[in-house]
């Protein structure tokens, strides 16, 4: 009696685990190719041209026997950055070099999933890019990445309609809000928005949310990691923000727009001015664009207390991982990617901005796109977002909260209170923001 | 008479409205991009393939697709096979604490997934199984194995014990029994019970999100949540992806209606 | 279709309250117990890895600061539960969490119950009839949530093509959002309750709405003394089943709204989500999963004994 349940059983059970067990061993990855393969994980890169491909094969062609594998990852930021954490953590990734935006390398660095560039690169090769593309990616005196391509807040205007009513660009906030009323009144327009900008609970809104605290002198923390070190000036910058909507001088949708939702109704001609990234300008610069020529780009402006110009800078920057097999060809294949002749070669192709400042004043670049030296001063006065491991998880703990405010169902000071309890209760798990932790050694 | 007629004519033609939903995203999958947004007009001018085009060519729904197939299917077996041997056991087997271990049953299937997500993602981790499939069908085992055992428990006890008895008579053995009298007699319960099993999996969201991370192992409902947009949403896309995500439930409404009925029926009305 | 209600649950019962074997031949018995083992364990061994385990372990999570990612790991305490007591994004979440399912229920049962009785009169087309309606049941919830997405869109949805052509922004709107949400969960979920309460309509002989016709009452009354305390118990535990996934609903929620615009569709699942899988926070994530999991067992227990009471009183 014995043998037969037993067998019947095994039978019954062990089939179906079989199988779920080679399925298993389905959902695996490829190996590598055998001549030294290295894998290039990165966001598709938009514009007219791609230029990585070409990069790459110029890359194989100096290093015969190298292959570089280019791998795309999703489009939404979010996700790029729960598929790194899903791969990197515990597990051995299948890629070797990797695009990371710039607030999360102190994060990966801290967890030990990028390798320490020091040694690799040259004071002199660090000098080469503007200091505040290079300020993320240090952490405790190391360098962790290498700035691939930079970003900086800026604000767009019909320089059509500000000369038609016989305006300069704004430098304060204030005098926005009467050029919006004037012109709006002159215009007679039902369909021309005042300001656009990115108010959704997401990164973008974020980055708004904190360049009004620094247009009026605010800061989100100190250096000890303290929430709102200057809380009135906070508050005034978040009742600014909600103003501009119950005012009008923004339509009520800001608040669920991102870069795109509101490039376009910009670009339609159907708002005086817009706050965005530089990417926007060669798309208002196409031919079939209805802005074509008319639009100017100038520094933010600011609030009472603050100083004008004080954008957020973005980008994306190169790290290698901390288990590639290859570390010496990754290294090199980052160091290539972000030379002066490959972002040469990335702004000539594609809508994006080098992060060195001596491209800004190549009269070759600058004669394809004349605004590169206006940029320059602009990447200069920009600051990054709070450089800090637990920058992410700062963001979007306080995404809802400052979301609240701007539509209204929060007020400022109860946003902020609330912001800061969710703040330092974060804080209590993690090491003070202010001792900067040590990155651990790749394990 | 004509009137009764009309009824359930009428009442079709609300369940059709009830639908609607529906048949609008399948009417938005033909409809050429440029009459998507804004949206001036009912009936599309002409309808394209464009979006399924995309879907297909340059989308992750493919492997998708495969990865959902593959995924369900061995969930099913898993939980069809250990569960009609446990179902069997509890139903007609002398077993101790049998009410207990029932109750247990029904009770893990109220555990909220949020609570649960947690540590599974971490021992999926511990165990190297991140971003596979054996760690989805693990994952759906959790829901499908208590329901299959709850189903099949019933429809078995409803088989009387006589042609078990007289079975034995005939000199089989439990497990004879089992195989060539019993499981015939419950087939069909066995096929509401798989057709459940693999619709839950095939839908299963939470843990499929959160324990993949690329198209290795990302099921139909990941891909179709993470659909990606360069510039804007690509909303003809999106809906030709849904009704491609939407194909194995179709099925089942339509032409196994019976069977996830009567699972349906057997699973809820135990009182 | 065959007719369910009594029989179907009469074996399910039978089980639960299995009166004790009596003793066979011993010999017989023993390889009985010993094949139930062997039959049984495997079952029990996965369930018991999948679902008591990581209940425990999540408890366990729960008073731990733990963040992976920076190994980050130790004791916390009531920490956590002490910080969600204050902290308002957690009641806002909670608010959401019971207005959602009191609402969705709600309409549910009142809508599923309709759309049976109606159905029950249904002499031809009954399968079609079923084929649409079970339709909004069975797709993935992801698919519901984007189809519902493009609905609501201001500009190329059909809900405000059919209104006019009036740009409101349904989801974006804070005090649009949790409408619209729930209008979404409850086309998806009342083809369940109209189900169920169908099939014991069925069950009700014909031959009780003859008679009471005979005595007078019709329509509304014979709703009221015939249709509705046979089909009430049913209705009971359709709701039961519906409140649950209703406190534990997760996919269309994030899917759709992502628990935006700020905060206004945040229940407890997503916000547990949120803290574990955006911020990474695994012991803080826990916490609030570990409050969801009482929530959802208090209730549970409070629906099986109002049940159960009405059993006794049937």
């Amino acid at each position: 009696m014995a043998p037969r349940p037993a067998r019947a059983a095994a039978f019954g059970v062990v089939l179906p685990l079989l199988l779920a067990l080679l399925a298993g061993g389905c959902g695996e990855r490829p190996g590598a190719g055998a001549p030294v393969t290295l894998v290039f994980k990165h966001a598709k890169i938009l514009g007219p041209a791609d230029p990585v491909p070409g990069l790459l094969r110029r890359f194989e062609a100096d290093h015969p026997g190298v292959r570089v594998q280019s791998e795309a990852l999703t489009w939404s930021s979010d996700e790029q950055h729960q598929f790194y954490v899903i791969n990197l953590e515990g597990g051995s990734p299948p890629f070797d070099v990797m695009m990371l935006d710039v607030i999360w390398v102190p994060e990966f660095a801290r967890a030990g999933w990028i390798r320490d560039l020091t040694p690799s690169v040259a004071p002199a090769e660090r000098d080469a890019h503007f200091p505040t593309a290079i300020a993320p990616a240090v952490q405790e005196g190391r360098l962790w990445a290498l700035p691939w391509f930079m970003n900086v807040g800026l604000l767009y205007y019909r320089a059509d309609l500000l000369a038609k009513y016989g305006f300069r660009a704004p430098e304060t906030y204030d005098e926005l809000i009467e050029q919006v009323r004037r012109i709006r009144a002159g215009e007679r327009d039902p369909r021309l928005d005042g300001y656009l900008w990115q108010g959704k609970q997401y990164e973008g809104g974020m980055v708004n949310v904190l360049e009004a605290l620094w247009a009026n002198g605010a800061r989100l923390l100190d250096e000890a990691g303290r929430p709102f070190p200057e809380p009135e000036r906070a508050r005034e910058s978040l009742a600014f923000l909600r103003g501009l909507i119950e005012s009008g001088v923004s339509p009520a949708w800001v608040t669920a727009a991102d870069e795109e939702l509101t490039r376009r109704p910009f670009g339609d001609g159907r708002a005086i001015f817009l706050r965005s990234w530089p990417y926007a300008l060669d798309l208002f610069e196409l031919p079939d664009s209805r802005v074509r020529g008319k639009v100017g780009v100038a520094p933010l402006p600011r609030l009472r207390h603050g100083p004008v110009g004080a954008a957020s800078t973005g980008g994306a920057h190169l790290a290698v991982s901390a288990r590639t097999r290859h570390p010496a060809l990754a290294v090199e294949l980052a160091r290539f990617l972000t030379s002066e002749s490959a972002q040469r070669a990335m702004t000539e192709g594609a809508a994006l901005r080098p992060s060195r400042p001596a491209l800004y004043r190549d009269p070759a670049l600058v004669a394809r796109d004349p605004s590169l030296p206006a940029l320059h001063g602009l990447m200069l006065r920009g600051h990054p977002r709070p450089i800090t491991p637990y920058y992410l998880m700062l963001s979007t703990t306080l995404q809802p909260e400052f979301s609240a405010a701007l539509v209204g169902r929060k007020s400022p000071d109860r946003a902020m209170r609330d912001a800061t309890a969710q703040i330092e209760h974060l804080l209590r798990s993690v090491e003070p923001v202010a001792k900067t932790p040590v990155a651990r050694t790749p394990r | 008479m004509r009137a009764g007629r009309l009824r359930d004519g009428l009442v079709l033609l609300a369940l059709g409205l009830y639908a609607a939903p529906f048949f609008w995203q399948a009417l938005t999958s033909v409809r050429p991009d440029a009459e998507l947004l804004p949206l001036t007009r009912l009936l599309p001018s002409h309808l394209t393939w464009a979006h399924y085009d995309v879907v297909f060519r340059q989308s992750l729904m493919p492997r998708a697709l495969v990865n959902s197939l593959g995924i369900a299917l061995l969930s099913t077996l898993l939980a069809v096979g250990l569960g009609a041997l446990a179902a069997y056991a509890l139903a007609r087997l002398p077993v101790r604490g049998r009410g207990v271990i029932l109750l247990a049953m029904i009770a893990a299937t109220a555990f909220p997934q949020i609570a649960t997500v947690s540590p599974l993602y971490l021992l999926m981790r511990a165990l190297g199984l991140r971003d596979t499939w054996l760690a989805l069908i693990l994952a759906n085992a959790s829901f499908t194995l208590p329901l299959v055992i709850w189903l099949l428990a019933g429809f078995i006890r409803e088989i009387p014990r006589a042609l078990e008895e007289a079975a034995a008579v005939d000199g089989a053995d439990r497990l004879a029994s089992l195989r060539w009298v019993v499981l015939p007699l419950v087939a069909p319960g066995l096929a509401s019970a798989a057709l459940l099993a693999f619709l839950f999996s095939w839908n299963e969201f939470l843990f499929a999100y959160s324990f993949t991370a690329s198209e290795a192992s990302r099921t139909v409902p990941v891909a179709l949540a993470l659909f990606p947009g360069v510039f804007e949403v690509p909303w003809g896309d999106i809906a030709a992806a849904s009704l491609l995500a939407s194909l194995p439930p179709i099925l089942i409404v339509v032409a196994f209606q019976r069977y996830l009925v009567r699972g349906l029926l057997a699973g809820a009305l135990r009182e | 279709m065959s007719p369910a209600g009594g029989e179907e649950a009469k074996p399910q019962r039978e089980l639960i309250h299995a009166p004790a074997l009596r003793k066979s031949s011993s010999g017989r018995d023993t390889a009985d117990r010993r094949l139930a083992w062997i039959l049984l364990s495997p079952a029990i061994a996965i369930l018991a890895t999948l679902t008591v385990y990581p209940a425990l372990w999540v408890l366990w999570l729960a008073l731990q600061y733990r963040i992976p990612v920076f190994g980050i790991s130790r004791w916390a305490g009531l920490d956590h539960f002490a910080f969600l007591a204050v902290d308002t994004r957690f009641w806002n979440a909670a608010w959401v969490t019971g207005l959602f399912t009191v609402a969705s229920v709600a309409l549910e049962g009142a809508l599923g119950l309709a759309v049976a009785v109606a159905l029950r009169g249904q002499r031809g087309g009954r399968r079609t009839a079923l084929a649409l309606l079970l339709l909004a049941w069975a797709l993935p919830s992801v698919v519901t949530a984007k189809m519902f997405e493009w609905l609501y869109h201001p500009a190329g949805g059909l809900v405000n093509f059919l209104l006019g052509g009036r740009a409101i922004n349904w989801l974006g709107d804070p005090d649009l959002a949790l409408p619209s949400l729930i209008l979404a969960d409850v086309w998806r979920a009342t083809p369940f309750v109209a189900l169920l309460c169908y099939a014991r309509l069925l069950t009700i002989a014909p031959e009780l709405y003859e008679a009471a016709r005979v005595d007078g009452a019709a329509g509304l009354q014979a709703f009221a003394r015939i249709t509705w305390p046979l089909v009430r118990p049913i209705l009971l535990v359709t709701l039961l089943f519906r409140t649950l996934d209703a406190l534990r609903a997760f996919d269309i929620m994030f899917v759709l709204t992502g628990g935006g615009p700020a905060g206004s569709t945040e229940s407890l699942t997503v916000y547990a989500y949120r803290a574990l899988f955006q911020t990474l926070q695994v012991g803080f994530g826990s916490a609030i999963g570990v409050v969801v999991f009482a929530v959802v067992m208090v209730v549970a227990a409070a629906y099986l004994r109002l049940i159960g009471r009405q059993e006794g009183t049937a």
